[in-house]
């Protein structure tokens, strides 16, 4: 199938300039804040000498023009060298890759719930349109996607870690607990249950929503009317018919949204002190860290990408006429 | 030696706080064993003070390093640690410690007179953030036997057995600092040892799982027999402030130190019966908040306009509004709960609305038709809510007595280099840590010497007065104590009648611990000590 090649080749190479550029603006727009990580480091010493601080500049490179810092920046990325961390003293790569298990543990997690909930409750909605079920759910998933999820994450915390003592308030495991695998497996999971639903809580609402129109939209094709002529039940005309076709969108968003998600991994993280790249984001901001700032910029710029890529590279393959145009 | 009555009543206060119901002598168990969980944020980004004296590392580092001395109450009075015994010279610019002989480092190998001499020569004078201060007169440090080790010293220095405390003069293994490049910066803070530390302290470092905890064990071989009391000490990373306050609250963890919890949290959990909370043990850090004011710009280099800002604002309501009861209302530059240098005399300054207007008045800036004398703009320390709702109060009191304040909102990036690199400010709240010393904590920013360009919390303001200048010289080198108090008393009437800052509040450390947990409060660095003989129940 050489045009199936010919596209998957156009679409991969067409995903390096994008990179390069994301990366060029991330530069940009972290380098327009006044200050730097020198300033910092010297602050939370409670002060240091001008001495000093031009010292820790030199060391890490930032008394050089920004231009030339711009291209030794550049011509580092080309060879995938992320640079050092100069305030966590490590390679930015390491600090990464230490952090991405945490994050891809709690944003699977999410996703499957989201995922499996708002799709059912998205079917149920479409179902039963326009009755008490559908404006309930409708209702129920336009509260959860306005609530702050810091705020959602808290109220939990508080009934299921406080009130009813069940869950643990924060944290990946029990720390300095000696357990065999099965129970150290459990304890991550029970660690792991407040702060995926309250990342996954959010995308419910939005499965819901987008599943429950999808669906709406099926139900109006000439094949659901024929399946209905044919004698089906309303369920099977549902959840068979309807729903598999409905499901495509759903499945795109998904694919798409793990940037967003990563976003969302953020406050979840802060507020849960889970340790994944999302509170590394936020470490790295308050402190000013640019080069670290920069590496998970880089490698979730990549992550969406790529997902992206994935994502058309699917639907050229499930939709041919996409790559013929 | 200066105030045993006040060592003893602070020690009495200390134990009544931390032991109310097992009252046990100070410095033993009551239990041995058993794992203290502290929470603290932000993470620390190394093991070692050398790397950098944030507050989240000067918490951990010192339960793993230690250094000469130790210290006891709220006076600081110095005791031995690795060192046993000390003499001075009559001219007090020869300080000689014998050092303890029972001492290894955390791999085994015997700790020396050589480490000391390393650790200060090559690694905290040139690279601890105050190392210079501490050691910048020393001309020699001799060891002639490896049990001994003497620092010669250019002039005496009055502070100078104060410094010897484990988080600002951390004594390292030479044997490993040799493997690594001590000639730069860089050398030092980016090796392995600031990351896995080797010291000789109660506490020997475990594990670290980035972004989550650090385990902290027992040193079975430490000199100090029969301690440390605990089993493991834990620090739990937890970025959100509530949600270290349900830690706390929860029992999941045992300490929040240093203010580690929101006021506003700190204020309910104090109210419950298993939480104790106090203010005290942080005495020689002193921390002390002020508006800094920009005197190269004309209405603020008017005296009367400084007078009349100190005026418009209350200083009573600050702390207990803005701070919720968690400080004390500021009156100069040294805090009253320093117990040697504190001058009694000064008087606060009245919030008095009709005084401030009358001063600008004088000062001849009538109001305009729209009620405004004239515009300020206004910064503020990006520490957080406190600091924002500091900046709004300002504005508010201030717009009172005609003055126009436009608040201006950066990151700590963008903020110390407006203040201190560009200058670029009029008034900004910031707080300076006084330290065990004024000449340590408070001589940097308001000596004329400190107007430095990109030296952050130095002499922003561009406040010169020699005679302020000549005291702060003169109490660097006084060895009587007496005549360093007249000293200090004068500079402090100076600073407080010319209002270089607008002083404002005594911040406090407060401290929330779980009552099984006994004997966290022991000197002016509570926290910044070992904890070897904290226990829990």
């Amino acid at each position: 199938m050489p045009d199936t090649l010919w596209f998957v080749l156009r679409r991969t190479l067409q995903v390096a300039p994008v990179v390069l550029a994301i990366a060029a603006l991330n530069f940009v727009l972290l380098h327009m804040a006044p200050g730097d990580a020198a300033d910092i480091i010297a602050a939370q010493s409670g002060g240091s000498s001008a001495e000093f601080v031009a010292e820790l500049r030199q060391a890490f490179g930032l008394d050089r023009p920004l231009y030339q810092q711009f291209f030794i920046y550049i011509a580092r990325l080309l060879t995938f060298d992320l640079g050092y961390s100069y305030v966590q003293h490590r390679p930015v790569f390491d600090l990464i890759i230490e952090r991405v298990p945490a994050t891809l543990l709690l944003m699977l997690t999410a996703i499957v719930i989201a995922f499996v909930i708002g799709v059912l409750l998205g079917i149920v909605a479409a179902m039963r349109h326009r009755r008490l079920l559908d404006s309930f759910v409708s209702v129920l998933a336009l509260i959860v996607y306005a609530t702050p999820q810091f705020w959602l994450g808290l109220m939990l915390i508080v009934l299921f870690s406080i009130t009813l003592g069940i869950l643990p308030s924060g944290g990946m495991a029990t720390i300095g607990a000696e357990m065999s695998a099965p129970a150290r497996v459990l304890d991550i999971g029970r660690h792991l249950v407040l702060p995926a639903l309250t990342l996954g809580l959010f995308y419910v609402a939005v499965y819901a929503r987008l599943m429950r129109a999808s669906m709406l939209e099926v139900y109006s094709f000439d094949f659901i009317t024929a399946a209905r002529a044919k004698g089906l039940s309303e369920t099977r005309v549902g959840l068979v018919h309807a729903a598999s076709n409905a499901l495509l969108p759903v499945v795109t968003l998904a694919g798409v949204q793990i940037g967003h998600l990563l976003g969302g991994s953020i406050l979840v993280e802060t507020v849960f002190g889970w340790p994944g790249l999302g509170r590394l984001v936020f470490d790295a901001l308050l402190q000013r860290d640019l080069n670290l700032l920069l590496g998970i910029l880089f490698i979730s710029s990549l992550v969406v990408v790529i997902a992206n890529l994935l994502v058309d590279l699917l639907y050229g393959l499930l939709d041919p006429r996409i790559v013929h145009k | 030696m200066l105030s045993n009555g006040r060592l003893g009543l602070f020690l009495a206060v200390a134990l009544a706080a931390a032991a109310p119901a097992q009252a046990q002598a100070p410095g033993q168990c009551g239990k041995t064993g058993g794992t203290l969980t502290y929470v603290y944020h932000p993470e620390p980004t190394a093991l070692s003070t050398i790397a950098t004296s944030a507050v989240p590392v000067a918490i951990i580092s010192t339960k793993i390093y230690e250094s000469l001395l130790s210290y006891d109450g709220a006076a600081m009075t110095p005791k031995p640690s690795l060192a046993e015994s000390w003499e001075i010279s009559a001219d007090k610019k020869t300080y000689t410690f014998k050092l303890r002989r029972d001492v290894k480092w955390h791999d085994g190998k015997p700790f020396t007179a050589e480490d000391v001499k390393f650790s200060i020569e090559k690694v905290v004078r040139p690279y601890h953030s105050r190392g210079r201060v501490y050691f910048g007169d020393v001309t020699e440090v001799a060891t002639p036997d490896p049990h001994t080790v003497s620092f010669t010293l250019k002039e005496p220095v009055p502070f100078f057995m104060n410094v010897f405390q484990p988080g600002e003069a951390p004594i390292m293994p030479k044997h490993l600092l040799e493997t690594i490049d001590t000639s730069t910066v860089a050398g030092v803070r980016g090796s392995k040892l600031m990351q896995e530390p080797v010291g000789t302290g109660p506490f020997r470092f475990k594990e670290w799982r980035k972004g989550s905890h650090i385990i902290l064990e027992r040193n079975p071989d430490h000199w100090n027999k029969g301690k440390p009391c605990l089993d493991q000490v834990i620090l739990r990373v937890l970025p959100d402030g509530a949600a270290r306050a349900i830690a706390v609250e929860n029992g999941e963890v045992d300490v929040a130190p240093m203010s580690g919890l929101p006021e506003a949290e700190i204020l309910r959990l104090s109210k419950l019966a298993h939480i104790r909370t106090s203010k005290d043990g942080a005495e020689a850090l002193g921390p002390n908040m002020w508006l800094e004011v920009n005197m190269r710009e004309k209405p603020l280099a008017d005296l009367k306009v400084r007078q009349a800002i100190s005026h418009a604002l209350d200083r009573e309501r600050i702390v207990d509004v803005i701070w919720y009861g968690q400080g004390t209302a500021a009156r100069g530059p040294i805090v009253s709960a320093n117990p040697v240098h504190f001058n009694k005399a000064l008087k606060p300054y009245q919030y008095d609305l009709g005084r401030a207007n009358a001063l600008l008045d004088e000062a001849g800036y009538k109001r305009g038709p729209d009620g405004v004398r004239f515009k300020l703009t206004q910064h503020f320390l990006p520490y957080g809510e406190n600091w924002v709702r500091l900046a709004e109060y300002v504005r508010l009191e201030l717009g009172k007595i005609g003055i126009a304040v436009d608040t201006q909102s950066v990151d700590l990036g963008g903020w110390l280099k407006t203040v201190y690199t560009d200058w670029a400010f009029h008034l900004t709240s910031t707080f300076s840590h006084n330290y065990s010393d004024p000449s340590i904590g408070v001589e940097r920013t308001f000596t004329s010497s400190n107007i430095k360009k990109g030296a952050t919390f130095t002499n922003s303001m561009d406040y010169k007065n020699p005679r302020v200048d000549q005291l702060f010289a003169a109490a660097a080198r006084e060895t009587d104590p007496a005549a360093r108090k007249k000293q200090f008393d004068e500079i402090q009437q100076i600073l407080h009648d010319e209002l270089p800052v607008i002083f404002l509040v005594e911040l406090s450390y407060t401290h929330v611990w779980n009552k099984r947990v006994h004997g966290l409060i022991t000197n002016g660095i509570s926290m910044y000590s070992s904890w070897d003989s904290v226990w829990k129940e």
